[in-house]
């Protein structure tokens, strides 16, 4: 069974749309850190946020109350259908299933309706906040914009969830009912998270994230989102997918990641998407890419875009599809030059290369890889076939800016599913 | 190996066979404990302890008792750290690991809706300087929704990758039904699958503020139903391509025969309200098991106890079904969330294995507006051929999965005593 790239959106610090953020990467561009505070702690963190005028003017009735984390799903998925040139309509939302990759979820939220239990009381929990708290809030936002009424599925995982994610979608694609899957990681950030990976000491204090360094100084992280459109041809395929396996401690990682390069591997690979990020996984990837790869081009996004943990599987997809097609790859930012390892120092030209390798680690004991390969259908086909803008699909209306806090005036409801 | 090589070679749909599970509930530890408890159709909501319901409208769940979860784990490293949820994972597991030692799933697909969610209420009202923060690395480390599989997994040398389906309250049998498709595509021979959930503070609260859960009795289906109550459990099911089961001698629990899957779109916690989603669910359930609705003997419905998830689900049930008996096992137990699915799967895998429909308990004035023929406040001996187990979740995802008898029941009276 044929799956393949039709379309990807992408939400991330550096701006939204694939061929902007892109074309940022290959300048050697990198996204500019902000700090993030806590009213109960005096400890501030270096993030990278999706900046607020990216999303200026994209709403939707539905994402009025919406966290961050569903708007930016929101808006990953809609330009992964533009670029595809879909249009959902009634008799085609059954064909298409909509998976989602999570780590943390909408923390900004779950984090504010328990500070109101905790300060004021059971009794002032809004129940407002209450259902985006939900893991699958930001997919049941995207389905309802689209109009999916088919199968809807949010996965929760660590780095690896995204890869994760396609894996799944490979499984329900074989069955022929269904003519696309939508796949979108999206994540959200908060100072919660900030300090707990800080407790865990995989957190930087401010940038630069240093790949392959060997002192693992640790990441800083980002939010956003990336979408992926599959479908059963397309211009860049998913030759072979790898459900990876968890490993038990850091140091066991290594073993698995080899395992993973020596399945996907079995083939020229011209270039490896690794998800280096300045910690341990740094080092458990080194060696079996030496090893298994030697002679393939190595790149990572996370210097130059942060680590986003749900979101990132997609996005190292995004970056491999995306190099694949343009026969290029940017610069690997602030990175060890006296690694073994092919780094792409500088903006790099691929002429011949055909496939890639995406390899993932993450950082709560998950693994997983894939391999993308150059599709049958010429670059750029499907977007010269999108002749609609992702609002005028979907009933989008503009507004100006977007909404930073739920609207806290609709009451009390007793209409619930449980 | 004569029948499942006949069906590689025809192309034929692979037979999903159930050949262990285990299970953790208030209804009690173990299949012979829940048969019992199903049998007596015993009320296991209580007060709840763990946390404070002063300012809640509804005070008691179904609970699991924490000296019986907590013994006979003293083998694995640890386990003092771990999670609740990780401990009702390990017991279930173990009890599946006891039926079939030989049991290695390619792939574990579990459902869960809040993960370690009490952990990260710890941590964050140790930082709010209500508590000790020396613990908050363990906190965090077992946190993540996948921790408690990853534990489970490791306690009994299982190294599958595994896929965490966060669909709110239909996770589990979406885990289920996913497993399901996994096995009977032939993509994969032998799969783990179930769900998982304990209680939380936060999600308490939120079901709490919503006013959807009751200060009374849970009272699915009855005219004066006043909402729901919690309730935690795990479940996991061993998933086996049944040929390959039959030859190799495992003793076959039971058959899972159909799944379907829908999203209504309507609200992010309201049911659509003329059941369309829940009906196109079943509808693809018994459309994917290749029967129809005369063949079902029995409905395991999602049955929450609040007005709308009953009229809902009521209507779809009505409108397919000509006076099939059906019961909500939550009436006994509360609503386990992610573990329900899986823990219903269980409940019916009982009911056709033992001929008996479980009660649906509390039940004293039926609804004249759900035309439904509800087993009420006992169980009762039946002939069960075919069950239905229902789920529904906020974002409006709906779930049904189908369970045959195995070896199946031929021309024997529908009931043997009603």
């Amino acid at each position: 069974m044929s799956l393949a790239i039709a379309g990807m959106g992408w939400v991330t610090p550096l701006g939204v749309g694939v061929d902007s953020i892109w074309e940022r990467l290959l300048q050697g561009e990198e996204a500019s850190a902000t700090t993030i505070s806590e009213q109960f702690a005096n400890r501030v963190y270096s993030i990278f946020r999706v900046p607020e005028s990216a999303l200026k003017g994209f709403s939707h009735p539905r994402l009025r109350r919406a966290s961050a984390i569903s708007r930016f799903a929101a808006a990953a998925g809609l330009h992964a259908l533009e670029a595809a040139g879909l249009k959902l309509e009634s008799q085609n939302a059954e064909r298409i299933a909509l998976i989602f990759a999570i780590s943390n979820g909408g923390v900004t939220y779950t984090k504010r309706f328990y500070r109101e239990i905790v300060s004021t009381g059971a009794q002032a929990a809004s129940p407002l906040l209450f259902p985006e708290t939900v893991f699958n809030a930001p997919a049941s936002h995207l389905a309802a914009i689209l109009g999916v009424t088919g199968a809807t599925y949010t996965l929760v995982g660590d780095g690896a969830v995204g890869l994760a994610a396609i894996t799944m979608a490979k499984e329900l694609m074989a069955n022929e009912a269904l003519d696309y899957c939508l796949v979108v990681g999206t994540e959200e950030i908060d100072w919660l998270l900030c300090d707990a990976y800080r407790r865990w000491r995989l957190l930087r204090k401010a940038p630069p994230i240093e790949p392959f360094s060997k002192q693992n100084r640790g990441m800083i992280l980002s939010e956003g989102a990336g979408a992926i459109l599959l479908a059963r041809d397309g211009f860049v395929t998913i030759e072979r997918a790898h459900p990876g396996t968890y490993f038990g401690r850091q140091t066991e990682a290594e073993k698995i990641l080899k395992h993973i390069l020596c399945d996907l591997g079995q083939v020229e690979i011209d270039l490896v998407i690794s998800s280096a990020n300045g910690t341990f996984v740094d080092q458990a990837e080194c060696q079996p890419i030496q090893e298994i790869v030697p002679n393939a081009l190595v790149y990572t996004g996370k210097p130059a875009l942060g680590e986003s943990v749900g979101a990132a599987g997609l996005w190292q997809i995004i970056l491999g599809a995306q190099a694949l097609c343009s026969k290029e790859i940017p610069p690997v930012l602030h990175a060890n030059h006296s690694v073994l390892l092919q780094l792409s120092l500088s903006r790099t030209a691929m002429a011949s290369a055909r496939r890639a390798i995406v390899l993932s680690c993450g950082l709560n004991q998950q693994t997983a890889g894939l391999r993308l390969a150059t599709g049958n259908t010429p670059v750029g086909f499907h977007r010269a076939t999108s002749g609609h803008k992702p609002a005028e699909m979907v009933g989008l209306t503009a507004e100006p800016g977007l909404q930073s806090e739920p609207n806290l005036f609709f009451g009390k409801s007793a209409c619930v599913l449980g | 190996m004569a029948q499942a090589d006949r069906r590689e070679r025809t192309n034929d749909p692979v037979r999903v066979a159930v050949t262990a599970a285990g299970v953790v509930s208030p209804l009690g530890f173990g299949l012979a404990e829940t048969l019992e408890s199903l049998r007596s159709a015993r009320d296991c909501v209580t007060p709840v302890m763990r946390f404070s319901v002063t300012q809640c409208r509804c005070k008691t769940a179904g609970q699991v008792s924490d000296s019986r979860l907590l013994a006979g784990h003293s083998q694995i490293p640890r386990s003092g750290r771990l999670h609740r949820a990780s401990h009702m994972m390990i017991q279930a597991l173990q009890q599946l690991v006891i039926q079939q030692p030989e049991f290695e799933p390619e792939l574990t697909v579990v459902g869960t809706t809040s993960g370690g969610m009490s952990y990260g209420e710890r941590y964050y009202r140790s930082l709010n300087g209500a508590g000790d923060l020396r613990h908050a690395p363990t906190w965090i480390a077992n946190y993540p929704a996948q921790k408690p599989v990853i534990d489970a997994q490791t306690a009994f040398g299982i190294s599958a990758p595994c896929h965490v389906i966060a669909n709110a309250c239909a996770s589990g049998t979406n885990a289920i039904g996913h497993a399901f498709e996994c096995v009977r595509s032939g993509r994969y021979k032998r799969v783990l699958a179930g769900g998982y959930d304990a209680l939380a503070e936060m999600v308490f609260v939120g079901f709490d503020s919503l006013q959807a859960s009751t200060p009374e009795k849970c009272r699915p289906f009855d005219r004066y139903r006043s909402g729901m109550v919690l309730g935690e459990g795990a479940a996991v099911l061993a998933l086996e391509n049944l040929d390959l089961a039959r030859e190799r001698g495992t003793p076959v629990l039971a058959e899972i025969i159909g799944y379907g899957i829908s999203t209504d779109n309507f609200h992010i916690t309201q049911p659509e309200p003329s059941g369309v989603g829940a009906r196109q669910a079943i509808e693809r359930a018994l459309e994917s098991a290749h029967i129809s609705a005369a063949d079902v003997d029995y409905i395991n419905a999602h049955g929450t106890a609040t007005t709308f998830n009953d009229a809902a689900e009521g209507k779809a049930i009505s409108a397919l079904f000509d006076g099939v008996p059906v019961s909500s096992t939550k009436s006994m137990i509360g609503h386990p969330l992610g573990a329900a699915g899986a823990i219903e799967a269980v409940v019916c895998l009982l009911a056709l294995q033992h001929q008996f429909l479980p009660a649906n308990i509390n039940f004293t004035t039926p609804d004249t507006d759900v035309d439904l023929n509800i087993v009420a406040n006992e169980a009762r001996s039946a002939v069960v051929s075919v069950a239905l187990s229902n789920s529904f979740g906020f974002g409006g995802t709906n779930a049904s999965m189908l369970m045959r008898k195995f070896p199946p029941s031929s021309g024997l009276p529908r009931t043997i005593d009603a």
